[in-house]
Order: C-alpha cells, then sequence, then structure tokens
C-alpha cells in the first residue's frame, strides 16, 4: 500500500514512500530501459550481420565501451555522465570496427564463428586495458568490478534523467530500422535489388546499436548476454518478422534485467550481487547451446 | 638455425632473470643481488626471500604452460588451440576458487588437485560437448564460450564473497603478486610432468603426418593423443592453481618458437618452454616496474601482448 502510495503522491513523512520513490522507482526504471537497450542492440546487430551469436558482449562492443569509460573516469574526471557516455559510444565503436574488419564481416556470408573469434579476442584485449587503468588509477577495485560486471545500484533520478531521452531516440530509431532488417535477411544481394543501400543501412544500424549500448552501459556498466539471449527467445514466441520481434525483444529485455537486479537485491540480503553477474550465469550456458545447436 | 637459437635465447633468459632481480619497487645493483643471497645482507629479504622464488617460478609457470600449448597444438593440429582458449584454464581456476570458497580453512596445498580437477571436468565438457571431428573454430568458440562461463562463475562468486583486491586480480586475470617459496615447493613436483612431454616429442611428429600415416608407422593415435592432453591439463592445471589462469601464454609461446625453430617437436618443445619462461618474466617484469609500487598482474599484459597476436592468427588462417 505504501509502494502505491508512494508512487503517485509520495508525502515527505513517511519513510517507506520515500524508500519507493527515491530510490527504488528510479532503479527499476533504470533497469527496465537499460534491458530494453541491449535487448535491441542484440536484434539490429543480429540483423546486420545475419548471424546468430551476435550481440554487443560477444563482438566486444561492450569491452570497447567500458574501456572507453574508464579511460575518461580514470584519466579526465570532470567529464560527468554525459562525457562518460560519449567515451563509451566511441570506445565501443572503435572495437566493433575493428571486429568486424578482422571478422571480415561486411561482406555477407562470411565465417560467423571468425566473427565471434575476432569479437572475444578484441574484448580481452580491452578488458586487459581497462583492469590496468583501473589498478593503475585507483585501489577501489572491488567497486570497479561491480561496476564492470553491471550493477543498478547507484541508479538514481539525475542518471535517468540523462539517460531516458538518449535511449528513447536509439529505441525508436531502431524500431524504424525494421523493415529494412527484415529486407537484409533475404541475403545482401537480394536486398540491394530490392532498392536497399547496403552501406547505409549497416552505418546507419551501427550507429544506433552504438548509441544503444554507450548509452546503457554509461547508466549501468556492462550487462552481457541480454543482447544475445532475449532475440532469440523472442524469436521462438513470435516468428522471424523484426516489426514485431523487435519490440517483444525490447519488453523481455527489460523484464529480464528488472528480474536480474530484483535477485541481485535479494540473494545475500543486504549485500549486492551486480544484476550482470547473474545475467552472465544464465547467459552462458545458453551461449553454449547456441554454439552446438549452430553446428549441428 | 636452431643452434643459433637455443644459445640467443638462454642469454635473453638469463638477462631477464637479473633484470627481474633488480627491478621493481626498489632497484638494486647487480653486485646487491649477489651479496642479496647472503643471510646478513641487507637486501637478503628482498632478493632471496621475495624476488628470488617469484622469479623462478614466473620461469616455470611460463614454461609449463608454454609447453601445455605447444603439445595442445601438436595434437589437436590447430593453429587456435591452446589451454586457455578451450577453457581449461579457467576450469582450473573455478575449481580452485570454489574450493577456496567452499572451505576457507582448507590446506593451500590441496589446491592443484582440485584445479587438476576443475581442468579434466572442463577438457571432458568440451570432448563432449564438441566431439571427435570438430573444425578449428567450432572447438574454439566452444573452448571460449566454456570458458566465459567459468570466468563469470569465478566472478559470481568473488562478487559474493569478496577476497583481498589482489586474491581477486589474481583469480581473474593470472597474476605472481605475493608468490613466495611455498608456492615454488607446491609445485616443483608437477615439473616430473615435463620429462613426460618431452617423451613423446617424437610421436608427436608422427602424428603431424595425419592419423593414418602416423597408425602405420606404429604409433597408437588414440592412446597418444589421451596422455598428450592429459599431461597438458596437468601442467596447465597446476599452473592455474599458483598463480591464476594467465590467458594466451599457451597460445603464442608455441607458435613464436616455431617460427623460430621450425615444427620438428624435438626442439619445439625445449625451445617452447624457453620462449614461455621468457614471456612471462618479460611481463611480469613490466607488470611490476610499470607504476611502483602498484602492480599490475602478469595476466594482463600476456593479454595485451597474446590477444593482437591472436587476432592476426585469426586473420591470417582462412
Amino acid at each position: 500500500m505504501d509502494a502505491i502510495q508512494g508512487l503517485l503522491s509520495p508525502s515527505k513523512d513517511v519513510i517507506a514512500q520515500h524508500i519507493v520513490h527515491d530510490i527504488r522507482l528510479p532503479r527499476a526504471l533504470l533497469a527496465a530501459t537499460v534491458g530494453a537497450c541491449f535487448a535491441a542492440a542484440g536484434v539490429v546487430m543480429q540483423g546486420l550481420t545475419q548471424n546468430p551469436l551476435a550481440s554487443p558482449a560477444v563482438l566486444g562492443v561492450n569491452a570497447g565501451a567500458a574501456l572507453g569509460m574508464a579511460a575518461v573516469s580514470t584519466i579526465t574526471p570532470w567529464f560527468g555522465l554525459l562525457g562518460i557516455s560519449m567515451a563509451a559510444m566511441i570506445g565501443g565503436g572503435v572495437a566493433w570496427t575493428l571486429v568486424m574488419i578482422l571478422g571480415s564481416a561486411w561482406r555477407g556470408g562470411s565465417d560467423t564463428g571468425r566473427l565471434v573469434l575476432a569479437g572475444v579476442a578484441i574484448s580481452a584485449l580491452c578488458a586487459a586495458f581497462t583492469k590496468a587503468l583501473v589498478i593503475m588509477e585507483e585501489d577501489q577495485a572491488s567497486a570497479v568490478l561491480s561496476w564492470l560486471a553491471g550493477s543498478f545500484a547507484n541508479g538514481n533520478w539525475d542518471t535517468w534523467s540523462l539517460f531516458w531521452p538518449v535511449a528513447l531516440f536509439a529505441l525508436i530509431g531502431s524500431q524504424l530500422l525494421t523493415p529494412t532488417l527484415n529486407l537484409l535477411q533475404l541475403g545482401d544481394d537480394n536486398a540491394q535489388n530490392l532498392g536497399i543501400s547496403l552501406v547505409w543501412t549497416k552505418l546507419a544500424g551501427s550507429v544506433l546499436v552504438l548509441i544503444l549500448v554507450g548509452s546503457a552501459i554509461g547508466a549501468s556498466g556492462s550487462i552481457s548476454f541480454v543482447g544475445l539471449l532475449v532475440p532469440h527467445m523472442a524469436r521462438i514466441l513470435c516468428g522471424q518478422d523484426h516489426r514485431y520481434f523487435l519490440p517483444l525483444s525490447m519488453l523481455m529485455g527489460s523484464a529480464l534485467v528488472v528480474l536480474a537486479d530484483t535477485l541481485s537485491r535479494g540473494i545475500i540480503f543486504p549485500l549486492e550481487t551486480p544484476a550482470g553477474a547473474i545475467l552472465a550465469l544464465i547467459g552462458a550456458p545458453f551461449f553454449i547451446y547456441l554454439v552446438k545447436k549452430r553446428a549441428s | 638455425m636452431s643452434l643459433k637459437t637455443w644459445p640467443l635465447l638462454l642469454v635473453i633468459l638469463s638477462l631477464l632473470l637479473v633484470a627481474n632481480l633488480m627491478f621493481g619497487a626498489v632497484s638494486i645493483s647487480f653486485e646487491g643481488i649477489l651479496n642479496g643471497f647472503q643471510a646478513d645482507s641487507e637486501h637478503y629479504f628482498t632478493v632471496y626471500e621475495y624476488r628470488f622464488p617469484r622469479t623462478l617460478l614466473a620461469m616455470m609457470v611460463g614454461a609449463m604452460m608454454a609447453l601445455a600449448g605447444a603439445l595442445v597444438q601438436g595434437v589437436i593440429r590447430n593453429p587456435l588451440a591452446s589451454p586457455d582458449v578451450l577453457g581449461v584454464s579457467h576450469g582450473a581456476g573455478l575449481a580452485a576458487v570454489t574450493y577456496m570458497t567452499l572451505f576457507p580453512t582448507s590446506d593451500i596445498a590441496w589446491l592443484p588437485a582440485m584445479a587438476l580437477l576443475g581442468g579434466f571436468s572442463a577438457a571432458f565438457i568440451l570432448w563432449w560437448l564438441c566431439g571427435n571431428h570438430s573444425s578449428a573454430i567450432k572447438l574454439a568458440i566452444t573452448g571460449v564460450a566454456l570458458g566465459a562461463l567459468y570466468a563469470s562463475t569465478v566472478d559470481f562468486l568473488m562478487l559474493v564473497k569478496p577476497l583481498e583486491i589482489n586474491n581477486a586480480l589474481l583469480w581473474l586475470t593470472g597474476s605472481l603478486w605475493g608468490r613466495g617459496w611455498n608456492q615454488f615447493f607446491i609445485l616443483l613436483p608437477w615439473l616430473g610432468l615435463i620429462p613426460i612431454a618431452l617423451w613423446l616429442a617424437k610421436s608427436l611428429n608422427l602424428i603431424s603426418l595425419g592419423d593414418d600415416s602416423a597408425i602405420s608407422l606404429g604409433v597408437n593415435a588414440n592412446t597418444l593423443r589421451l596422455t598428450s592432453l592429459a599431461v597438458a591439463v596437468g601442467l596447465t592445471a597446476s599452473c592455474v592453481a599458483i598463480c591464476g589462469p594467465i590467458g594466451f601464454l599457451g597460445l603464442v609461446a608455441p607458435h613464436l618458437t616455431r617460427k623460430l625453430v621450425g615444427g620438428q617437436h624435438q626442439i619445439l618443445l625445449p625451445c617452447t618452454m624457453l620462449v614461455g619462461a621468457i614471456l612471462l618474466l618479460f611481463a611480469d617484469l613490466v607488470a611490476r616496474t610499470i607504476d611502483p609500487p602498484i602492480e599490475l598482474s602478469a595476466g594482463i599484459m600476456t593479454a595485451i601482448i597474446g590477444a593482437p597476436y591472436f587476432l592476426w592468427l585469426l586473420f591470417k588462417n582462412k
């Protein structure tokens, strides 16, 4: 009852209403939006590369973005959240470009495995640099560790107000891209015959992914496996049409991340486990299952 | 070629060894080091108790991990394979961390055994998922995915039960921080695996001709494969128990060595041990001296060297 009251008309006197309005509500909103962002990014990446294993975490975007953030927050800490999000986008962009070139994924029908391995190696490289920066600059390693694993513990209205316009813009943008993604599934040649500019589509898709991932990572830290897991679940539920399964993915991504965040608070009360760590535990077996299924 | 390479590698190794003893948070002169081995010297503690065992450990671990990588690459005939790419190191690390968090009061001497168990389980799971005949890239992807799973479980355990920071770094990236004579003596018996590996060298040459040719030349391909993999897992797991999953070392060292001395295993195996020792000594030296007294972990340095190399291999292997 206090929770509902806290949502609708928070009064200054009841502590429970304060908790709901000032701590839990922004946190839940953040978790939901971050989940939607990662899920949408996963859908767009899988559509662009036509690779079922593609996702921000697997292809190195998360690690690159984390490196960008770590670089900015340790070397030039006065930039604030917006600067950090920009750094995350630039870092993720550089990482993804490298992965795409090394995995030779701009041409359609390239070897999907090579792309994934390139992503993994770039991730390892970025992660090594990130850890090096973190260790050199400060000793609060456990805080940084939980940030690297992705946590909503610091979510508040300030973060939310900077985060939601960008996220909304990018989510709507990716929804607008869906008809094109549908055509891409026919293969690069057919899509081109149907009047789609491959270069512009892939460029627009990439920029959208970077905005989605960069802003989400800026808000919460690196959450892995949502982008990989959710599009597949959504595809099972409602088929291959991107126009329908992108919104469904966003919803499911939100639900999954909110669930993980709730679990993260409950597992070892009063301590918090980062939501990203819980998602990784769910996501990694699923990844292995996908690899196995793809081969057989 | 190999006649020239041997002395060169040995010289580099001994230079690095001296450098490792000399530099660090405090620099010590060369005479200081020589005196440091006497108990009455002012540098006795730094040199004999701290830097010397750590340097020895770095050499042993580097050599063993490189040897394990060479064995795996020799047997699977897959240039992308190595214990860390295949997830064996992280499996071993996970077993060790689980053991430490579940039984915090337990004896550290059991760690290698637990790591060995984890390493074997990881190898078995990989084999169960991939079967006998799978492509280089599929094996690598599955291994990497399994490795990520183990690593995220380690992450999870660390976050649930926070250890001190250096321990955490140790298990997440691999580090030689604070390793001393204790760990040295734990690792010592496992050096016994090295002669076994060298003894396998000749058969490994034959198996690189292909299974059919090897069998007609009198090599039991399956037995050889199992023995080599078991030895490789043993080498990796014992190292991981001491200093965590140091990545990319087992991948890079054999490749570099093959460039230097060619593919004949009788020469390749000993040389790769030298190269591995050199790489890890170098990584640890840089990690310690880049910003003293703060220490990076050696695993970070090996990843910075190794990941680009892996990418290059991937790019070349079309």
